[in-house]
């Protein structure tokens, strides 16, 4: 016993230290599992065991900038159900029928979701306080009904496109409310719902509730009034004319604050899956369209600047003008003549702007579309800006830099176009453009003020004041006249931009009218643009289609904001209204024969096309009108020949032979003529209707006899 | 039996068993709160196993264990009986046929007790061959004795029981002083012979009395997302329990407050698994207290075997120790991924009548050896 014995205690020994080996073991892996993997196992434990349901937080108050309402939050109670309890008395047959009483919903896929096996489930949301009232008194084991809040815009489609939507969990989708989504919206709070291994969730640790907390109100730059005026304006031009879209903004000059911004088609946000999601694009922001001869204030900028051009320098448009191979011109390659740069601005000449584009270079006016923020987003305050579309640098040859100087070629958003003349009206100065003027928070308490911002100085004043008052010409007698405010000084420039169709070449019917503008000239306040994409009827003209609206728009605006008018002292009577005329029936009249009888009556004549016979005319015939208003005269080579079309027979007396000729021709006449001179009678006599083909009998005889 | 030697009585050894025993009950009132409608059910039975268990072990330790001796082949013939009888008429359950229940008395797992006995037996068995396990042909006879009830436990099938047998064996015979070369050798032919058997299974579906997903079972533990349900299937209870001891930190989550263990995501959490409710509700430092009880109680145990007079003591309190250290081993393993889920309980903490009443007839076993050995004590 004692060898075995001596063994035994030498055996118990090495036993003695593997068990001290396993236990340092045991005792350094426990350590490493609490410890090492600790963090990463105790993130799993959670995992596994939570169930987040969200809260809905209440989105703030969107206010106009005088503290109107815009956008407000409601909330509704939405049911609830923890299947776990509605199933734990074997009732879930009676509440799911019950439920679906009260709810109006299908009793079997209710019963199937209340018995699902999960933690939480909806059961239906956001429903009418009378059912709540009604679940609520019932008491149903494991149903219960939580209050979510509801974005509600009470003015409903008033300045929808800025506002935009927020969507069934209450977060913002589009406009501000998408663009401050997170400052707005707040944060979502939780209903924490403990639940164990197979999915039922613990009696007492369950809905541990973590409040949200609410959104921030904002306070927009918008005014209520004059987004209610836009709204007004762009409707009537986009129904009356039937275009496609249509968008009108007014900015304030010196500090880029957006105070209205409509856009057509238009939505409810309220029941926005009610419209085509193509309605709620914001045609002010996210597209863009070739702005045509609005374009020639920027070129006329650069050209000032850069001392291309000075006031007193003259230009002679001979209707058309070669660059290159190729042969741009004025519509219908109409001449006009000798002018001063004034009155290129006021006629659009197309020829004086190409010969300006080119001297200025391409070069330099790149340098400028840069600086006046083309090709780049505004940095406006919504979701979606468009970039507009330059041609390339590198590809735009002398043929694209006298178009882009006309206002071709290149692609503009509107609210790229209002802020770059918006740098004109502001002595140079680029504004960036925004809506948000303010947050608060709901006691009122400023949280954020929102600075106008200079992007930069583009021109300088001088040059800026010098095209402000051009550009007033432009209003007064220039293609800008409908845009003519009677007290106020109005500068702006109209755009008629035809259309890329789909072959990738312009289209002859469809067109792009604008009218960007500001007031009063001297001292500008409010900054407009309205632009109609593919209006129908005739004239399409900007002249004729954007500035009425953009005249309506400020002189509605100006009397609400109390902007004094000016007195223009020479007759003193320009406040009062002008005097009704009637516009007279000149279809079918020589041309200068209509003009005459227009001009007596106390109105302006505008030419269109070439002919020599009135072939239609803008407004109708006996149509009252303002004294000074334009009549559009369009002139169309008669298509002679055709059959059964008729003809009034113009007068002709006084008329050589040629011009007889002609004007016959026109009307796909014959002349039968007879001696010579001037036309002294004519059969059948003026005015007798006649089917195009037939002959007239006109005698001649010499001057002086 | 003189009440004096009741003085060499091992003060350590009993402090760290009361320590994990009264540490056993506080956390198995939390991990029980949540399975019986009544909060002190399992308490409540816990505590009576407690009480008879301990009667029983003053009992044992007033007698003189040496008198085993002459029981010896009697114990092992009861040992092979109660094996046999609960493979014949036993319970199922959960897949294991360990479970015998008389009349309205509660079930009780054989298994549980005929440990203690054979190790009894096989301390006599290997007192009367002392000094002659020099060969392979020496030990034969020792792996048949212990072989045979090792094969009925395999055949219930409880894998880790029976590997408790292994461990008692080689220890015990180590400790005899059997040829340690030998004894590696044997090890590593067995080792080879599973190996082989594991091949022909997988290759040629030579029957094993384990199912494969038990042979799946024992492997997942090495990586338990890939259980082909992304951890919801075999993986689930190493990565339930490895995220309990995880989250644990350096103090737990607080009794009641252990997130795995009250909300069932912890799988049998008041037996097999209690070591992950430590780890879970009372962090390192309960894990830690419960590691550092065990070292004590068990290298006292040592102690106290090196200390017995005669090699019979000296074998019968180191087998029982080589039982303890390996479900502690494993128990413990198991919980923190480096064992293979076997569901053995984890001494004197995991709820189980059998387990309990047997071990702490083990301790009455293991006192009376102490109270009988020299005096000195090292």
């Amino acid at each position: 016993m004692q060898t075995t014995g001596f063994i035994v205690r030498k055996r118990i020994a090495t036993l003695f230290f593997f068990f001290v080996i396993i236990f340092l073991l045991l005792g350094s892996r426990v350590f490493w599992v609490q410890f090492v993997k600790g963090a990463e196992l105790s993130e799993k434990a959670l995992q596994n065991r939570m169930r987040d349901v969200p809260v809905e937080s209440k989105r703030g108050i969107i206010y106009d900038r005088n503290g109107n309402e815009l956008a407000i939050s409601v909330s509704a109670d939405s049911v609830y159900a923890i299947p776990a309890e509605v199933c734990s008395k074997g009732q879930q047959k009676e509440i799911a029928a019950k439920l679906a009483q009260v709810l109006e919903m299908d009793e079997e896929s209710l019963l199937r979701r209340i018995s699902r096996n999960s933690s939480f489930e909806w059961v239906k949301r956001q429903i009418d306080p009378e059912k709540s009232k009604v679940i609520r008194k019932m008491d149903l084991p494991g149903i219960g009904l939580t209050e979510e809040s509801r974005r509600y815009y009470p003015k409903g489609t008033l300045a929808s496109h800025v506002l935009g939507i927020a969507g069934v969990d209450n977060n913002g989708l589009e406009g501000v409310d998408f663009y401050y989504d997170k400052l707005v919206g707040g944060t979502k709070g939780r209903i924490i719902i403990e639940h164990d291994a197979v999915n039922r969730p613990i009696p007492e640790a369950t809905h541990k509730f973590i409040p949200p907390v609410d959104g921030a109100n904002l306070i927009l730059t918008i005014d209520e009034t004059i987004q209610y005026i836009a709204e007004r304006e762009v409707d009537k031009v986009f129904n009356e004319r039937k275009a496609k879209s249509a968008a009108a903004i007014i900015m304030d000059v010196s500090t880029g604050e957006i105070l209205a911004l409509a856009s057509r088609p238009t939505f409810d946000p309220n029941d926005f899956s009610a419209y085509a999601v193509s309605n709620r694009r914001n045609y002010g922001i996210n597209d863009s369209y070739e702005p045509g001869s609005t374009m020639k204030i920027t070129t006329a900028a650069m050209a000032l600047q850069e001392g291309v051009v000075n006031a007193e320098s003259r230009f002679y448009c001979p209707g058309y003008i070669k660059v290159g191979k190729e042969v741009i011109g004025c519509p219908d390659r109409k001449p006009h003549g000798s002018q001063s740069f004034a009155q290129t601005i006021e006629k659009s000449c197309n020829v004086a702007f190409i010969q300006i584009g080119l001297e200025l270079g391409l070069e330099n006016y790149y340098k400028y579309l840069k600086a006046f923020g083309f090709g780049q987003k505004t940095g406006i305050d919504l979701p979606g800006e468009a970039e507009g579309i330059l041609i390339p640098r590198a590809s735009a040859q002398q043929i694209e830099l006298a178009t882009m100087a006309m206002g071709q070629a290149n692609a503009v958003t509107p609210i790229q176009l209002l802020t770059a003349v918006g740098a004109v009206a502001n002595e140079g100065k680029l504004m960036k453009p925004h809506l948000l003027k303010q947050v608060i928070d709901d006691k009122g308490n400023v949280i954020k003020k929102v600075e106008p911002q200079v992007v930069r100085q583009v021109i300088s004043p001088e040059t800026a004041r010098e095209l402000c008052g051009m550009l007033e010409g432009e209003v007064v007698n220039g293609t800008g006249r409908n845009a003519y405010l009677e007290g106020y000084k109005v500068a702006g420039k109209t755009g008629t931009a035809q259309k890329v169709g789909p072959d990738g070449r312009y289209m002859s019917n469809e067109h792009v009218a604008s009218f960007v503008g500001f007031a009063p000239a001297d001292q500008p306040r409010l900054l407009g643009i309205v632009v109609v994409d593919a209006p129908k009827g005739y004239p399409y003209y900007g002249g004729w289609v954007a500035a009425p609206a953009f005249r309506e728009i400020l002189n509605d605006s100006f009397k609400y904001l109390e902007i004094p008018r000016y007195n223009s002292g020479k007759d003193g009577q320009s406040i009062e209204q002008k005097e009704q005329l009637i516009v007279p029936d000149v279809v079918n009249l020589p041309v200068s024969e209509a003009s005459s009888l227009i001009k007596a009556r106390g109105l302006r004549v505008e030419i269109d096309g070439s002919g020599t016979v009135v072939w239609q005319q803008t407004p109708r015939a006996h149509t009252k009108v303002e004294r000074d208003s334009e009549v559009i005269i369009h002139l169309s080579p008669f298509e002679g020949g055709k059959e059964g079309a008729e003809v009034t027979i113009p007068d002709l007396q006084g008329k050589s032979m040629k011009e007889v000729a002609r004007i016959l021709a026109d009307l796909g006449l014959h002349l039968v003529p007879e001696g010579y001179g001037l036309a002294y009678q004519q059969l059948p006599e003026a005015g007798k209707v006649v089917s195009s083909g037939s002959s007239i009998k006109v005698k001649f005889q010499p001057v002086g006899e | 039996m003189n009440a004096k030697r009741l003085r060499f009585i091992d003060k350590a050894f009993i402090s760290a068993l009361f320590s994990l025993l009264i540490f056993g009950l506080v956390i198995l009132r939390s991990a029980s709160i949540g399975i019986s409608s009544d909060p002190f059910f399992y308490l409540k039975k816990q505590v009576l196993i407690i009480l008879l268990g301990l009667a029983l072990a003053i009992l044992i330790v007033r007698y003189d264990y040496s008198q085993f001796r002459r029981f010896s082949p009697i114990l092992y013939g009861i040992s092979i009986l109660l094996l046999l009888t609960v493979l014949i008429w036993g319970t199922e359950i959960r897949g294991t046929t360990g479970w015998i229940g008389l009349g309205s008395l509660p079930m009780v797992q054989p298994a549980e007790f005929t440990k203690v006995l054979l190790i009894l037996a096989f301390a006599e068995f290997l007192n009367r061959r002392k000094g002659e396990l020099d060969t392979l042909s020496d030990m034969l006879p020792c792996f048949l004795f212990m072989g045979i009830p090792f094969l009925l436990i395999i055949f219930q099938p409880d894998l880790g029981t029976a590997l408790v047998y292994i461990a008692i064996t080689l220890v015990m015979m180590f400790a005899a002083g059997a040829n340690s070369k030998v004894l590696i050798q044997v090890i590593i032919f067995a080792v080879l012979l599973i190996a082989l058997c594991l091949y022909l299974h997988f290759q040629f579906g030579m029957w094993l009395p384990l199912e494969d997903y038990q042979l799946k079972r024992l492997t997942i533990f090495l990586d338990p997302y890939n259980d082909g349900q992304g951890g919801r299937g075999m993986g689930w209870n190493t990565i339930q329990s490895l995220v309990a001891i995880g989250s644990g930190g350096l103090t737990g989550k607080g009794l009641f407050q252990g997130t795995q263990v009250q909300l069932n995501f912890l799988p049998e959490h008041h037996t097999d698994f209690i070591y992950a409710v430590i780890g879970e509700e009372l962090g390192f430092l309960g894990a830690a207290f419960v590691i550092i009880c065990y070292g004590i109680l068990l290298i006292r145990a040592i102690i106290i075997a090196s200390n017995s007079k005669e090699l019979f003591g000296s074998l019968l309190v180191l087998g029982i120790t080589a039982m303890w250290l390996f479900h502690v081993f494993e128990s413990i393993g198991m919980s923190i991924g480096l064992m293979p889920i076997t569901g053995i309980p984890l001494p004197f903490l995991s709820y189980g009548g059998s387990s309990m009443l047997a071990n702490l007839i083990a301790v009455g076993l293991i006192l009376s050896v102490n109270v009988r050995g020299k005096k000195i004590v090292f």
